[in-house]
């Protein structure tokens, strides 16, 4: 059959129109494709925003043991500059018993509080005055706005903090206008004369070294595409951009860049947006950024690994001036805010990566206790802020201490260099809140959480626990009951004969209750702990806080069980706050991302050990420091400052323990090594020396020597363990549970007179009540 | 001399048990350790540390005790937080106050929160937080801070007397009412105490 040519003309047009109608529907397909991902990507949130986790805030107020350089120090780590003025928020000035500051506003959990100037006015160690800079009106307590310490992001994944555009300052924005995207305005979301530019360029260099992509095909490139450079990709781009621009405002546009945009990388963690850069690169607020800051950050956007300000200064600074340049050139800058700006140095933090001061260890426990409440995603998602009990200052001496003394330690005792490894916690007993945290000496690496996850054998911290056990049971103990120091040999259910030692392999003859504590002799504490039996001790230790898995052994007494510094910090804590156990805890309040209050966790306490007798025991503790084992330690606290707290070593000197507290402030230290090899530390050369210059850095308040109404004080004979008086030499003051202090007078006791004899017992004093006496 | 000793302590004990039996039931608030107060004559408790005859071993919660109104002269206790608290706690004290009096509980704890970091044993601020607890019907917590108040009021009746109301309202709360009643107990004694009807007892 033959065709004519009007029926293969007819056909030729069919089938070209079919061929036409299928392909425009295809292309129609694939806009509305791209035009869905576009909408879905735009509505609602877009970005998966990490939570913000926050330092606790300074109190400031009349009375605070805080000098004027501190505070200058706190100032500067919170991001504050200098500034005779004090004209901007986030300012200081600061003189030798003064310092004036403009402080941050700020959302917290519990209401707002205003940007305000004001005087603080010191006395030599502390707070002496604080009144508002304008209307000299004397202020009670007021508070710093918190250092962001870290952000709880996915693993791989992006941080940022967002901002909104009328936050950004208007520099910035036509800076980076007049940098990236000079048509931004006029454009429909691809300008073919920047293209033309570019390729023009490229063409003339042989290689590409402008790009033609407006602020907008740049935000879909990020948004969606990865940065291969193909043309079906720039193809993809340039539609997408165009549908973009047909939704939506270009102030939206530019919001979505600002928070978008790629800025840096520490690690793991890429750093994305304005709001986030100034925090990464300056340490503080968007808003508080000057025009060489600014200029830095809108020229970081064309490569933050090429111009890394850290890895390559001399690259940024060249880029930053460029970019200050066009700012002066689009008359952004006046000829003298321009050559200022050239002056200035670049004004980037330093530090690991983030130069913000981050916490990754304390944030691992932060982000462990959200995680009972909160999803993994609403932490990584919904930008949560979170307040946290982190004290900087805490922090910051306990990170100082721990650096400076590994190396000294390991020095002193010929070893390779970075064998030791310490953790270590700092928390307030009757808050029960955890206010530093080290786990291991890098304190910026957030690798193996020593302070956390590194259980070991805690060897004599468990001593405490074992004579609280037996104080417990004053018809049978109290203080100054005499132990025997005698060798010991148990036949274990295995078959196996137990033999302790003590510490030094003597035998010491019978001690004193508090003596063999405060000595840390092994036998004396095996044998009440026999006495008692291993439940009982370890019903105390879980009384304390202990939720390991320890058995009821014999080997408990000595230490056999294993915990992690936190655990520690948790029984010594309850000891601290007098027998309420305050479950240990690193946050106080959440916020919504926009500052609504979301969750409150309160100080949580209940009363697991009897007053009397921890009163009793941490006088004991008392004795290990001023004639036990813990004497070292005022090497570095000052004779008036009491403390309690108990070394601990474990077998072949593998692990070095300390633990102890002041009035306010509970420290537990552990030193060792990684793979568990014998250090040679015991706890007192190893841990304690850290320990002790901690306390002194925090100015640790001292214990409360004043009994509860339970106790009773007696003056003793230390030979006999009987009742003294002014006659007997060495007498001491041992306090009792009352009714229990012995009433048997020691054969050195003479009576003055009947009334005036010191230390009476309870029947003498009713008759001196009942005589007036 | 020895031996005048234990005549002396003989004598001692054969007037206290005298003293115990003719007056059995010689009032005392709690939580101070039994006082003997002999021929029956009123003495403040002494303080700190008072000398008793008897052990008290620390309990979690008091034994009931049997109440009768008791004629001892009141202690000059301060009665507010104000009077003992430095000038920081005490503005947020205050400022604790007025979020609970305007309904806002929730506030109130944050803000004695914020003034026990300052003063970590402040009785007052204890007591406040346990009412404020006992305001957001968190039951066990209001006791706990009640209880912790107790312990470091050091004999302080003003803040046991709200201290034992907030422990005897938290009880009932949580349906105790056996215990919520001793609790009761004690307060109605220290409030009958502190706050004597205006026609003098007998």
């Amino acid at each position: 059959m033959a065709w004519n040519p009007k029926k293969l003309k007819i056909a030729a047009i069919s089938a070209l129109l079919l061929v036409g109608s299928v392909a425009i529907l295809a292309f129609a397909t694939y806009l509305m494709r791209l035009d869905g991902q576009i909408r879905e990507r735009f509505a609602g949130a877009r970005w998966a925003l990490p939570a913000q986790v926050y330092a606790a805030p300074m109190e400031l107020y009349p009375g605070l043991a805080l000098t004027a350089p501190e505070f200058a120090h706190q100032l500067e780590r919170l991001g504050y500059r200098e500034d005779a003025l004090v004209a901007t928020p986030g300012t200081f000035a600061a003189g030798p018993s003064h310092v004036d500051l403009h402080l941050r506003a700020f959302q917290f959990w519990d209401g707002a509080q205003p940007a305000q100037r004001l005087s603080v006015q010191f006395n030599r160690s502390s707070v002496k005055e604080l009144q508002g800079l304008d209307d000299r009106r004397a202020l009670e307590i007021l508070r710093l706005d918190p250092a962001l310490i870290g952000s709880i992001y996915p693993k791989q994944g992006e941080d940022r903090v967002l901002v909104r555009l009328d936050a950004v300052p208007p520099l910035l924005t036509k800076g980076l206008i007049a940098i990236e995207d000079q048509a931004f305005y006029w454009h429909m979301g691809v300008s073919i004369k920047a293209i033309l530019r570019a390729s023009f360029a490229n063409l003339r260099a042989g290689h590409v070294v402008q790009g033609g992509s407006t602020i907008t095909q740049q935000l879909i490139k990020n948004f969606f595409l990865n940065s291969k450079q193909t043309w079906d990709r720039k193809l993809n781009e340039a539609f997408m951009a165009l549908l973009l621009e047909i939704h939506y405002e270009k102030q939206d546009i530019l919001e979505a860049y600002l928070n978008e945009v790629h800025l840096g990388q520490d690690g793991s963690r890429a750093v994305h947006g304005f709001g986030l850069g100034a925090q990464f690169y300056f340490n503080k607020p968007l808003d508080e950024l000057r025009p060489h800051e600014i200029a830095l950050l809108v020229g970081l956007v064309k490569g933050p690994s090429f111009y890394n300000p850290r890895r390559n200064p001399k690259r940024a600074l060249e880029r930053r001036n460029l970019v200050l340049g066009v700012l002066h050139r689009e008359e952004l800058l006046s000829d003298e805010d321009y050559a200022a700006a050239l002056d200035q140095p670049l004004g980037v933090v330093q530090g690991r990566g983030g130069g913000v001061e981050r916490y990754p260890a304390f944030v691992e426990l932060v982000r462990r206790q959200l995680s009972k409440q909160y999803q993994e995603q609403d932490l990584t998602h919904e930008g949560l802020r979170i307040f946290t009990t982190l004290d900087p200052r805490a922090q910051e001496a306990l990170e100082r201490r721990i650096i400076e003394a590994l190396p000294e330690l390991e020095k002193s005792r010929r070893m390779k260099e970075r064998t030791l490894e310490a953790a270590g916690i700092v928390t307030s007993p009757d808050g029960g809140e955890v206010l530093a945290l080290v786990a291991g000496r890098d304190v910026r690496f957030p690798g193996f959480n020593r302070a956390l996850d590194s259980r070991r054998p805690i060897g004599s911290l468990v001593k405490p626990f074992v004579y609280l056990s037996a104080l417990q049971r004053p018809a049978d103990f109290n203080l100054h009951s005499l132990l025997a120091d005698e060798p010991i040999a148990l036949k274990l259910a295995n078959g196996r004969i137990w033999q302790p030692k003590n510490y030094d392999r003597q035998l010491h003859g019978p001690q004193p209750l508090y003596m063999a504590l405060a000595q840390s002799y092994n036998l004396p504490t095996v044998q009440v702990g026999l006495a008692l039996g291993a439940d009982v001790v370890l019903q105390t230790l879980r009384e304390a806080g202990y939720q390991g898995g320890a058995q009821p052994l014999p080997s408990l007494f000595l230490g056999s069980l294993d915990a992690s510094p936190l655990d520690v910090a948790q029984m010594y804590s309850t000891i601290a706050s007098g027998g309420f156990r305050a479950p240990l805890s690193a946050i106080r309040e959440v916020q919504t991302q926009d500052g609504k209050p979301l969750t409150r966790f309160p100080i949580e306490v209940e009363q697991t050990l009897p007053e009397g007798p921890v009163y009793l025991l941490t006088w004991a503790l008392r004795q290990v420091m001023t004639l036990g084992t813990g004497r070292p330690a005022y090497a570095a606290l000052l004779p008036t400052q009491l403390v309690a707290g108990k070394t601990g070593t474990t077998d072949d000197y593998r692990d070095s323990w300390f633990a102890g507290f002041g009035a306010d402030r509970v420290a537990v230290i552990w030193v060792g090594r990684d793979d568990n090899q014998p250090t040679g530390l015991s706890g007192a050369n190893g841990a304690l020396p850290i320990w002790a210059r901690v306390m002194r850095d925090l100015r640790v308040r001292s214990l409360d020597p004043i009994p509860p109404p339970d106790v009773e004080e007696a003056m003793v004979d230390p030979a006999t363990g009987l009742r003294a008086d002014a006659a007997c030499l060495n007498a001491i003051v041992v306090p009792y549970l009352a009714g229990t202090a012995p009433a048997e007078w020691a054969p050195c006791a003479e009576a003055e007179g009947f009334f005036g004899r010191e230390g009476d017992s309870p029947p003498l004093q009713w008759l001196k009540d009942l005589f007036g006496g | 001399m020895r031996l005048f000793h234990l005549s002396l302590a003989a004598t001692v004990l054969l007037l206290t048990a005298c003293q115990t039996a003719r007056a059995p039931q010689q009032p005392r608030p709690y939580p101070e350790p039994p006082v003997v107060t002999p021929g029956g004559g009123s003495q403040p408790a002494p303080e700190p540390g008072p000398t008793s005859v008897t052990p008290v071993l620390p309990e979690l919660n008091p034994p009931p005790v049997e109440v009768v109104p008791p004629m001892r002269p009141i202690p000059n206790y301060p009665r507010r937080a104000e009077e003992v608290s430095s000038p920081p706690v005490s503005a947020l004290v205050r400022q604790a106050r007025q979020q609970r009096a305007a309904g806002k509980p929730e506030q109130a704890v944050a803000l004695l929160e914020r003034a026990l970091r300052i003063e970590s044993r402040n009785a007052f601020v204890l007591a406040a937080l346990g009412q404020a607890y006992l305001a957001q019907k968190n039951y066990r917590q209001a006791e706990n801070m009640a209880q912790k108040s107790n312990v470091v009021a050091r004999g302080n009746v003003w803040v046991e007397l709200d201290n034992w109301r907030t422990i005897a309202a938290a009880r009932r709360g949580r349906g105790e009412y056996a215990s919520a009643e001793v609790a009761q107990a004690q307060a109605d004694a220290l409030d009958l105490w502190l706050n004597p009807p205006s026609t003098p007892q007998p």
